[in-house]
């Protein structure tokens, strides 16, 4: 119905051009346009946080940004985390403790970690949670997600 | 729809002249009613790039000017000596949560007008002034006069928030921003906000808003009166609170009668000011 | 070759879970198909209305739209659980506010919602029923007028907008009021909530080879989805096939409904495939949320604590259609007089038509609703008596061998020890910095039990010329972590290596049958046809390799890795390859095991118990549990702070230690949500007020305690797979009653309605008493 606009995303370091509606959450042109299906859609409302992307290293809601808006800021997703097939200590961790039931949360929530742990690399168990406060789990009560952040810090769970 | 992305405050005022035109701050609010389907603007004006709108600054007076722009995020990480701008500072981290307060901004949320949201409360506390600008130019609307009632403002048609001057307040006041909500990170059930100098024992001035109470912030000089020169003891306190309470108007929502809200009204008020006694003014953290 | 460590308990990283870590594993909206539409739903606005007319003229105009389906066009095939009363659309009339009674295919997301809007229907506004006494009113209008007419697989008793009224009565309750010393009787009343499972609802249905059509869903069973979409459209099964990717939770909510064959509908119209993803929204607003429930309790007992009897009325709003709730009401009853031994008891349980979204299963099952009554009871009782509430409960707690209210005889039952394991740790803990001014603090506990075990599965295991093993359910991991389950029960079985095993995915072309996640019933019962289908493959190895070997078969042994030899002479060994392959090239085919069944428990006796029409009669392994909450509560808010939870079950068997400890917590998590703020909230109209996570609240980490201790006791169960039960449901059970009862604790208010949210918190503190 909109016309298309055309313009270009930094996406996990590549440069990919985009063609969407004016109106298109970043969310949309990742999952739609681009095939990047891992930021996933819970709300779209910006309160259940499985759609937080970064932009410039900070978390954000990709439901709640116009891809049309984002212009040269890097959007970093959870494809971009693990490095040559490596995953990243967050993604290891979170594995590895058991941390991960059904997973539709899980991509916003290890976004959202590396990011705060970027920020607050020895963090308390509380700052963690604090950390977190905007992601929602419907599975775990949390319990292993915030293990698995401490450990991902170094410190102990 | 039509997108701009304007990269001065002239071409986005040019732009907001035309029916149907919205700013697009943080988007926070405005995308999540796009999203519901709620709005539908022909014209969306991003304020992102107009670098003027971001600038934060002290004022010569101690007050702190905050470009509508800023984030939530941003304005969290200031440590403000002046009270009022302190107690703005404050509430902004405890807007939504970590990702919301990244992109969330001043002008959005005081634009938006949501009384259940920290702004509005903490702004009307502090007398802060809200910079307008429009076709017209340029005009100050105090923050009391700034908020209408339920999502509206006194923002004429193809204005836009610029900034927020806060004033520094009274020197060596404590302030304290009690937010109560049914879970972490939502919408207020009732917030107070306080800005409280005492002189030894006693009170000397104070200034108290609550929010999600009415459609607008509430704050009375005959609350505030009643309570100047006291010990802040408990009749005063209740006294203060009742009258709040009563020119209070809450909604009855799934989070709450307006009964209970009204009935935590002086509970709640009674709290953030001891509190605010509590902390004592920051001369040093 | 590294050491064999035995799969059986570890907590082993889901299978699936560096998938989910780095965002490849697909979920139902994840998939884009070639040429796919997209779908989407016109609902009423009515909550109850007569259906006069419908215009799709300005819809079908709009460019885009490739099809358009509404009531008038369906052949009328009512469907439902044990009451047949459902539509694929709304027929003739519309029931509830935002039920579906049109749905579009279209080009994009987009036109098919706009379209969806410019469909108009005329409706006849009818009185609503919006409550259980409005709807059982004598003069009431009749939500179901055509009630019996439909097709039921049971007699309910059902009359005007009583869907099913059931009883269960053992002993003589009348007569035993006389022998207490002590009777305390109250109304508790609950609220509906909504699964809020992270990944909403979503089907595509796209035609495929042979007049077939392929579904794929995000479902908690395949089987069902398939039986659902045959029955509603009237296509024979071998027409359908239904797949399913991963599942982004379920929790009772989703299981085959009406979107799956609304798609399927499109599909067939358009040719093409149809994507159908509900909006958080509409998800809320058409699926269906937990029975708000009525129970009238009465509990008594002697001086010196010794329960002699209970008497309950459980009325269940089951919304618009009957869907589960004779099933719901059933398992309410019959958790009604709790792990006790209470000898006399009736519970009479009733469940009623409503203008509003249907209620159906979700986590607990009616177990909640009946637990937040029963256990604050015990406590009002506890109270009475001058007894301490975990006291009470050990002096009256079921023993095993002891049977359950109809008459099933429980072998094993650790309900003494989960309280005693609760308690202790609890007073072990180190004590918390004391309550800020303003705020009381309190323990409570609650006890808990549930059952694993239900219907029907199957598993088939295949041992392949490599030596690995294909394994094969039916059963659908819809994020508890079954896929792994399954493949450690396997591998235990066989003794091999987890990574040699290879678990299929759900397909009605290949799986063998499953009834559905469930009832939390995976473990318990697709474990056992697992365990005992690779029992058969163990048996057909060893009787491979003694013909290899030229011994007996009883001089053979399987060893760790993948290996069958001669018990005490360590050199003489084959691996599974070479068996696998003298199977296939000397045999002629491959080693395989197969293994199916019922549940096969006992069923209710008659001799001892008085049932009138209980959906159920025969059901599982019991479980036990004891969950004990510690909470602050402001007095000046009305604020519950829960601080720390202790939840001791006994699991039998935890198969995977990790998954186990994180099903208890994340129960406890859902568990508080239904006891302090999830609430559906319907206005006078009979509108979802709060149909968006914004305003329906789950627990944030911040919201939850820091401290959820999973007590994990295991006595294994005789019948179960290595002594495995289920854990799925049961921590949710008994959290709203604990934190009740910490709250009675700590400032003499008794709350009897949840939500305990702070404004029914202040109106108890401050109530008469």
């Amino acid at each position: 119905m909109s016309e298309r606009l055309e313009y270009e995303l930094d996406v996990n370091g590549e440069t990919l051009p985009v063609r969407a509606r004016p109106e298109a959450t970043l969310l949309e042109v990742l999952r739609d346009e681009l095939a990047l299906t891992g930021t996933k859609r819970g709300c779209n409302q910006g309160v259940c946080g499985a759609c937080t992307v970064l932009l410039d290293g900070e978390a954000v809601r990709g439901c709640l940004t116009l891809a049309a808006n984002v212009g040269t800021r890097a959007v970093t997703t959870i494809e971009g985390l693990a490095t040559n097939g490596a995953l990243s200590p967050v993604q290891r961790a979170m594995v590895e403790s058991g941390a991960i039931q059904c997973g539709f949360c899980t991509p916003g929530m290890i976004v959202t970690l590396e990011s705060f742990l970027r920020a607050n690399p020895k963090p308390t168990a509380e700052e963690v949670r604090e950390g977190i406060s905007g992601n929602l789990c419907r599975c775990s009560g949390y319990v292993k997600i915030v293990e698995a952040a401490l450990i991902a810090a170094g410190g102990k769970p | 729809m039509r997108f701009a992305s304007p990269e001065t405050l002239q071409e986005a005022l040019a732009l907001l002249d035309e029916d149907g035109a919205r700013c697009l701050a943080g988007g926070q609010s405005l995308v999540a009613m796009m999203n519901a389907r709620l709005v539908a603007p022909s014209t969306l004006v991003s304020l992102r790039r107009i670098v003027e709108l971001s600038t934060v600054a002290s004022l010569q007076d101690g007050g702190l000017r905050i470009g509508a722009m800023a984030a939530h995020s941003a304005v969290a990480r200031l440590e403000p000596a002046a009270p009022g701008p302190r107690l703005v500072c404050q509430a902004a981290a405890m807007i939504g949560h970590p990702a919301i307060r990244n992109q969330g901004t001043i002008g959005g949320s005081l634009a938006h007008a949501d009384p259940a949201a920290d702004y509005p409360t903490v702004t009307v506390a502090a007398d802060a002034r809200i910079v307008v600008a429009g076709a017209a130019g340029r005009r100050t609307i105090a923050a009391a006069d700034f908020f209408k009632g339920y999502y509206e403002t006194a923002l004429a048609p193809g204005e836009m928030i610029v900034a927020v001057e806060v004033p520094p307040g009274p020197a060596r006041a404590a302030v304290h921003y009690e937010k109560y909500s049914l879970v972490h990170g939502d919408f207020a059930v009732i917030s107070v906000a306080v800005i409280l100098a005492m002189e030894g024992e006693r009170c000397a001035s104070i200034r108290l808003a609550v929010g999600a109470c009415a459609p607008a912030p509430l704050r009375i000089s005959e609350a505030e009166a009643l309570l100047a020169g006291t010990r802040l003891d408990d009749n005063a306190l209740a006294a203060a609170g009742a009258l709040l309470a009563e020119i209070s108007d809450p909604i009855d929502d799934a989070r709450g009668s307006a009964e209970f809200r009204r009935k935590l009204v002086p509970r709640m008020v009674k709290r953030a000011i001891l509190a605010a006694k509590e902390k004592g003014p920051a001369n040093h953290v | 070759m590294s050491a064999f460590v035995e799969p059986l308990g570890q907590s082993l990283p889901r299978l699936e879970a560096p998938d989910k870590a780095v965002g490849s594993a697909r979920f139902i909206d994840d998939h884009v198909l070639p040429g796919m539409l997209h779908a989407a739903i016109a609902q009423s606005p009515h909550a109850h209305a007569r259906i006069v007319s419908y215009d799709v003229g300005k819809a079908k105009a709009l460019p885009g739209v490739r099809a358009i389906v509404t009531g008038a066009d369906l052949q009328v095939r009512r469907v439902g659980g044990m009451l047949k009363d459902e539509t694929m659309l709304a027929v003739g009339k519309v029931r509830y506010v935002g039920e579906p009674v049109a749905a579009v295919a279209a080009r994009d997301p987009e036109t098919a919602a706009l379209a969806a809007q410019l469909i108009e229907v005329t409706y006849e506004a009818l009185p609503a029923v919006l409550s259980i006494d409005a709807a059982l009113d004598p003069a009431a209008p009749l939500i179901h007028p055509d009630f019996a007419s439909y097709v039921r697989t049971m007699e309910g008793n059902s009359r005007g907008n009583l869907i099913w009224d059931s009883e269960l009565a053992e002993g003589d309750v009348d007569g035993a009021w006389r022998h207490c010393d002590e009777i305390v009787e109250a109304v508790y009343e609950t609220q509906a909530q909504q699964h809020a499972y992270l990944e909403t609802n979503g089907v595509i249905a796209e035609p495929e080879q042979n007049g077939r059509l392929r579904l794929i869903a995000t479902c908690q069973s395949v089987h069902h989805v398939q039986i659902r979409v045959s029955e509603e459209l009237g296509i024979p099964m071998s027409r359908i096939r239904v797949q399913v990717p991963r599942v982004g939770g379920g929790f009772g909510g989703k299981h085959a409904t009406n979107i799956h064959s609304i798609a399927a509908w499109l599909a067939r119209a358009t040719g093409k495939p149809v994507k159908l993803i509900l909006s958080r929204a509409m998800d809320m607003e058409i699926q269906k949320s937990r029975h708000p429930a009525r129970i009238r309790i009465k509990t008594g007992a002697k001086r010196d604590g010794q329960i002699v009897a209970r008497e309950a009325e459980i009325t269940l709003d089951g919304g618009a259609f009957a869907d589960e709730s004779p099933n719901v009401l059933a398992f309410a009853m019959l958790m009604a007089r709790g792990p006790y031994r209470i000898p006399n008891a009736r519970i009479r349980g009733r469940a009623v038509y409503t203008n509003k979204l249907r209620a159906g299963s979700f986590r607990g099952f009616g177990n909640p609703q009946a637990t937040f009554a029963g256990e604050s009871q015990i406590d009002e009782l506890a109270q009475r008596l001058g007894l301490d509430p975990f006291d009470l409960r050990l002096e009256n707690a079921m023993q095993p061998g002891d049977r359950w209210i109809g008459g099933q005889t429980i072998p094993s039952c650790q309900i003494a020890e989960c309280l005693r394991r609760v308690r202790d740790a609890q007073r072990k803990a180190k004590p918390l910095p004391p309550p800020k001014p303003g705020r009381k603090r309190g323990i409570g506990v609650a006890s808990v039990t549930h059952i694993s075990g239900l219907m029907g599965t199957s598993a088939s295991v295949q041992l392949r010329t490599d030596g690995t093993v294909a394994l094969n359910t039916g059963c659908v991991d819809i994020g508890q972590g079954s896929d792994t389950a399954m493949t450690q029960l396997c591998a235990s079985a066989l003794k091999l290596p987890v990574e040699r095993i290879a678990y299929a995915t759900q397909d009605t072309d290949f799986s063998p049958y499953n009834w559905k996640t469930a009832g939390s019933r995976s473990t318990y019962m697709t474990g056992r046809a697992v365990v005992a289908a690779s029992g058969v493959v163990h048996e057909k190895i060893l009787e491979h390799a003694a013909e290899m070997l030229e011994c007996a078969v009883a001089d053979l042994e399987l060893r760790p890795g993948g290996r069958v030899g001669l018990v005490g002479v360590p050199g003489k060994e084959l691996t599974f390859k070479d068996v696998a392959l003298r199977s296939q090239f000397r045999a002629g085919g491959p080693i395989q095991g197969f293994n199916g069944l019922v549940f096969d428990g006992p069923r209710f006796d008659p001799k001892r118990a008085l049932v009138a029409r209980l959906a159920f009669d025969n059901l599982g392994a019991y479980a036990f549990g004891a969950q004990c909450a510690e909470v602050d509560v402001d007095e000046v808010t009305g604020k519950i702070e829960v601080l720390r939870v202790w939840s001791a079950h006994d699991v039998g068997k935890a198969v995977n230690f990790g998954s186990c400890e994180g099903q208890i917590q994340g129960g406890v998590a859902q568990g508080l949500g239904y006891a302090l703020y999830e609430e559906m909230v319907w206005d006078d109209d009979g509108r979802l007020a709060n149909p968006s996570f914004a305003d329906y609240k789950i627990p944030g980490s911040l919201d939850l305690p820091a401290e959820i201790v999973p007590i994990v006791i295991e006595d294994p169960d005789p019948t179960g797979p290595f002594g495995a039960k289920g854990v799925g449901e049961i921590s949710l059970v008994g959290v709203a009653p604990a934190i009740a009862n910490a709250v009675a604790a700590a400032t003499g208010a008794r709350l009897r309605r949840l939500p305990m949210t702070p404004e029914r918190v202040i109106a108890a503190l401050e109530g008469p008493g």
